[in-house]
């Protein structure tokens, strides 16, 4: 290879090339770390809330009439939306997952003030629950009718007993979870929950916490003068019934508000809206960064092809071959962008440990340097070809014309 | 040896159509020094240009060295010109980013060589043109003739059979132009077949042969060497 | 001169019209990129109420658990628990102060036609309105007497007045709130502070609330709140009771401090009520009382999100680049003109002037880039509200401010990026120009 003589080429021309080994290096830090923010996000929005998504959706209610009952509404509600065809299941709950706003409380596995204790979701429901949300219990047993009790706005007690995530139960248990089910668990620091069931995934109502895996089903029905009924529809029969239940429910009585009737896909699509504007954003930056890198390297390297037209046309009258021509460009644009990449590299752990400091971002997984360098080789090498083919296409006779 | 025989160059562009040769023939054995003559616009660099394979031809046959040069496809020409003919041009050519070591070693770069084999002709090369000790300088920081001395060696470093010059000192002033020819003659008698453009009378002399180019079509001078007067007679250069 | 510079620079620029789009393009891309996001950033850290906002202050208490701070590092709670509240709004020496809390409740309008809607409010004193200068379109704020006796008054938002009375002036009137009919007093003129800095704690760039009612009515008639409540221990007693009296934060409290002297005394007063409630068994930590005017606390409650923040490092990132490769593509050009400049210097054009000249052109160019910028900003912002939706509404907003500040950041980018490519074309030697060529 001749790498050396390019290598003195381009040392005696250097102002152009480090312009374009610094945007190399500039664009690599700001591709790799967007990408990892997007991937990390992507994962994100990927975990599964542990329901069955497709097929369920939530409204809420709020009691305003003065008549407004709410414990025997809910059972009518409730009695009315199960008898349904194409409803699998309902139930009437606090919150659900994705939704934003919910009950959060601290468990201990020991009794007493000053104990370190677990955060958790607490959603209330009845026997239902399990079926409606579709969730997977891998332990123990589901609620039964009898254990189901009614819960006032200003209620602090707590019914002895809960079904957990396999999160919450390994949380407090680690690896002893397995042996979770008869345990018992202390919720307001001295009141005891005896753990019935585990179920494989629930996610909590905040997308945005740490703890998102860990949620408690509590055998309560809330009177909190308003609430969210949740309903699993057969497939194909949600968006049907959406309609129909929200009259339904309207006709039947008209001293509670229903409002916001959403599929859970409409609230995965609300709770990850600024997840997606924001890779939206860094996808279009990216995107803008990767054509202005390009176009600038395209320009730089045409006009190094005019410059050289003479030479380059010497050098075909010497002997060399089109691809010999092709090459040097091509190789030429490699010494570049290695040189870019190189600092690419530099910049870009340096920038994700100014976020992992700065931000509680996780530190960027090795692959992702290796994987920039290489798109950033084969943006740059893209980028050249155009130029670098239009000086093969110059005449060797360029040799003997005089300027 | 290098045959042409009736070569036709047409450049066509919308308006016109320009013969830059029409019916051209020569005929050029091992060891001859050839200088061409003619005014500006006559054909000679188109001829050289043809010659060097820098530039295809419309009609006509050439064979170069038994090569049927028309048959040659883009790589091949290139390989033939590497091979086999050394350039010197009127501007020198050197890249001025590259030392004389580098500047030299561009043709051979494209043969496959030992590093070891094209240092010595490098060195070599430059040694013939009396530069070796200016290996590491840049062609910027010579005078016009010791560039033209480096293009000499650039072209001598491949030892071709032919050297194929283009006015080759139109650029420099009398005493740097007696020297380049001067390196000429000496390559010439070692063997090397060389044709040369000029437009320089007293250059054009002192070779053995001289042809004339005009509108494209060749005559040779015939020089009788007895009395070294130009007698001129009209006839194709080749029988 | 300049008319001459001028139309040389015109000249130059429609000579290479490629390379001049590009740059073209290389700075308008860069400058729209980051001015949407520097716009929305701005938005977000912008001052709510400028000529007052060290004045107001937000107030913290810190009652929270021995064992761990509210937020780390030692930051006190951003709200306050009822029993505090209540002391400080009986006792503590402020100039205008109000306790606050959002609430929510379904509003009945009159009529059968009309249907029911979901309402949010806020439940404060009546300093509010002229401690934070809401703008009144009729009516007023209620009375201190109205606090003190838990009348049942209310002012309603510009939005809400609409929607129930047409715009028409309805002071006078009553609304069915929550089941409860209550005197409307006032109608504010559309006011919304962004950031909507008196309650960040659930949501700083959250629309305004659409009715406000005295504070003490929480309490009288047991409302709904819809706002956060954070607590550390578990409640004593049952009831609506126990809950006001538990160590649960749910109250935002804002005091008006018009100089050092009050603010010192202020602080005094926390910090002397804090250990008096230390004497009863409360606030087991160590004292941790502060005020904060409003900047600070918009600082302390991170109101700009890091999200925010990183896409506009990376949008400034990438003007960087857009300005690396212009300097590229403006060597590139003027390169091509060496010759020219070599026989203008030969004729005698100084350095001076020939720099004058180029700086001009890329200037030129720079505005172009500038006005792109400003087109794609305008776009960005669109497709910002878009993506976001609502929440973001009123802080993808391009205002006269941000105008300027784009096409002076365009400018002077451009011209940074000219300074070493003009510097260098125009130091071309014009012997050596004139003789190669």
């Amino acid at each position: 290879m001749e790498l050396k003589p390019i290598l003195s080429a381009l040392l005696r021309n250097k102002t152009g090339a480090i312009l374009i080994a610094a945007q190399i290096a500039l664009t690599m830090t700001i591709i790799v770390n967007s990408v990892f923010m997007i991937m990390e996000r992507r994962g994100d929005m990927d975990r599964p809330s542990g329901t069955d998504e497709a097929n369920i959706f939530v409204l809420s209610y709020t009691g305003f009439a003065s008549d407004f009952n709410e414990q025997t509404q809910i059972v009518e509600d409730l009695d009315y939306i199960r008898s349904l065809p194409g409803v699998i299941d309902a139930i009437q709950s606090n919150s659900a997952p994705l939704i934003g706003g919910g009950w959060s409380m601290s468990l201990a596995t020991e009794e007493g003030p000053d104990k370190n204790g677990t955060g958790t979701a607490i959603y209330f429901a009845d026997d239902h629950a399990v079926n409606t949300f579709g969730l997977n219990l891998i332990q123990g047993r589901d609620f039964n009718p009898e254990d189901i009790t009614w819960r006032n706005r200003t209620d602090t007690n707590w019914p002895g007993q809960a079904i957990l995530t396999k999160a919450l139960a390994e949380n407090l248990f680690k690896e002893d979870w397995r042996n979770a089910v008869g345990k018992t668990v202390y919720i307001s620091e001295t009141q005891p929950i005896n753990i019935i069931g585990i179920i494989e995934t629930m996610q909590a109502p905040w997308n945005g916490w740490n703890g998102l895996e860990r949620s408690m089903l509590v055998p309560q029905q809330t009177l909190f003068g308003g609430g969210r009924i949740i309903i699993r529809a057969e497939p194909g029969e949600r968006d049907r019934l959406m309609t129909d239940i929200e009259n339904g429910l309207m006709q039947n009585y008209k001293g509670r508000l229903v409002r916001n009737v959403r599929s859970m896909e409409e609230i995965r699509e609300i709770s990850y809206q600024s997840h997606k504007g924001t890779n939206t954003i860094l996808l279009v930056l990216i995107t803008a960064l990767t054509i202005v890198t390009a176009l600038g390297i395209v320009g730089l390297a045409s006009f190094s092809v005019n410059r050289r037209k003479k030479q380059i046309g010497t050098r075909r009258a010497l002997g060399a071959t089109k691809f010999d021509i092709l090459r040097y460009f091509l190789v030429e644009n490699f010494l570049i962008s290695s040189v870019g990449v190189v600092f690419g590299a530099l910049f870009t752990v340096g920038l994700n440990m100014l976020l992992v400091s700065t931000l509680d971002l996780p530190s960027i997984s090795w692959y992702y340097v290796p994987s920039g360098m290489i798109l950033l080789w084969c943006i740059g090498l893209a980028a050249v070809y155009g130029p670098a083919k239009k000086a093969c296409q110059i005449s060797p006779a360029t040799a003997t014309r005089s300027v | 040896m290098l045959v042409m025989n009736n070569i036709q160059k047409v450049f066509r562009t919308e308006q016109v159509e320009t013969h830059a040769l029409r019916d051209f023939s020569l005929k050029v054995e091992e060891g001859d020094f050839v200088a061409v003559t003619g005014p500006s616009g006559s054909g000679k660099t188109t001829f050289l240009n043809i010659a060097g394979l820098l530039e295809t031809f419309s009609d006509g046959q050439y064979h170069l060295d038994g090569i049927d040069v028309r048959s040659l496809n883009d790589n091949q020409r290139s390989r033939v010109r590497n091979e086999k003919i050394g350039f010197i041009f009127q501007s020198f050519n050197l890249i001025p980013d590259l030392n004389l070591f580098d500047n030299v070693d561009v043709p051979l770069r494209y043969r496959k060589m030992s590093s070891s084999d094209r240092k010595q002709r490098i060195e070599q090369a430059l040694e013939t043109v009396g530069l070796a000790s200016r290996m590491k300088h840049l062609p910027a920081q010579l005078s016009g003739g010791q560039q033209q001395r480096v293009a000499i060696a650039r072209a001598l470093a491949g030892s071709p059979r032919f050297l194929l010059a283009d006015e080759p000192t139109g650029n420099l002033d009398s005493s740097m132009a007696e020297s380049v020819m001067q390196l000429l003659e000496d390559i010439n008698a070692n063997g090397t077949t060389i044709i040369m453009v000029t437009h320089d009378p007293k250059l054009a002399a002192r070779t053995p042969r001289n042809i004339f180019v005009k509108d494209g079509v060749v005559t040779e001078k015939k020089r009788s060497s007895m009395d070294g007067t130009d007698s001129l007679i009209m006839q194709p250069a080749i029988a | 001169m300049l008319t001459y510079y001028f139309r040389l620079a015109i000249l130059s620029i429609k000579r290479n019209p490629v390379l001049s789009s590009l740059m073209i393009a290389a700075i308008g891309l860069g400058i729209g990129a980051s001015m949407t996001t520097i716009t929305v950033n701005y938005a977000m850290s912008g001052n709510p109420i400028p000529h007052k906002s060290e004045q107001l202050f937000a107030v913290q208490v810190d009652s929270w658990d021995p064992n761990n701070p509210f937020r780390e590092p030692n930051i006190a709670p951003d709200q306050l628990t009822y029993l505090d509240a209540m002391a400080l709004m009986r006792n503590a020496p402020a100039k205008r102060q109000a306790a606050m809390t959002k609430v929510f409740a379904v509003v009945e309008p009159k009529g059968d036609e009309a249907l029911p809607f979901d309402a949010t409010g806020r439940a404060t004193f009546t300093d509010f309105f002229a401690m934070f200068e809401t703008p009144f379109l009729y009516g007023n704020s209620w009375g201190k007497d109205a606090d003190n006796n838990n009348e049942m008054v209310t002012v309603l938002s510009k939005q809400t007045n609409e929607r129930l009375f047409g715009g028409e002036n309805s002071v006078g009137q009553t609304i069915t709130i929550g089941g409860k009919v209550y005197n409307i007093v006032g109608v504010l003129d559309g006011y919304r502070p962004t950031p909507k800095y008196y309650d960040v704690t659930n949501g700083a760039f959250n629309d305004p609330e659409d009715y406000y009612i005295p504070f003490n009515l929480v309490a009288a008639l047991q409302l709904n709140r819809a706002g956060n409540t954070n607590c550390w221990k578990p409640t004593a007693e049952d009831g609506f009771q126990g809950f006001l009296n538990s160590e649960c934060v749910w109250i935002q409290f804002w005091a008006e401090l018009p100089d050092k002297e009050t603010q010192d005394n202020y602080l005094a007063f926390l910090n002397n009520y804090a250990e008096q409630q230390k004497q009863l068994g409360r606030f087991p930590r160590p004292l941790n009382n502060h005020i904060q005017n409003v900047m600070q606390w918009l600082e302390l409650q991170e109101v700009v999100s890091d999200n925010a923040r990183v896409i506009m490092w990376l949008s400034i990132m990438f003007l960087l680049v857009c300005l690396l490769n212009t300097i590229g593509l403006l060597l590139t050009k003027f390169s091509t003109k060496s010759a020219e400049i070599g026989l203008r210097r030969a004729v005698g054009a100084s350095k001076k002037t020939l720099f004058a000249q180029h700086l001009l052109e890329s200037t030129l160019i720079g505005i172009a880039g500038g006005l792109l910028g400003l087109l794609l900003a305008y776009g960005g912002l669109h497709g910002v509200k878009a993506l976001y939706g609502s929440s973001v509404e009123h802080l993808a907003k391009l205002d006269t401010n941000m105008f300027f500040v784009a096409l002076g950041l365009a400018i002077s980018s451009a011209l940074l990026a000219a300074i070493y490519p003009t510097w260098r074309a125009c130091n071309i030697q014009p012997a050596l120009q004139l003789k190669t060529q």
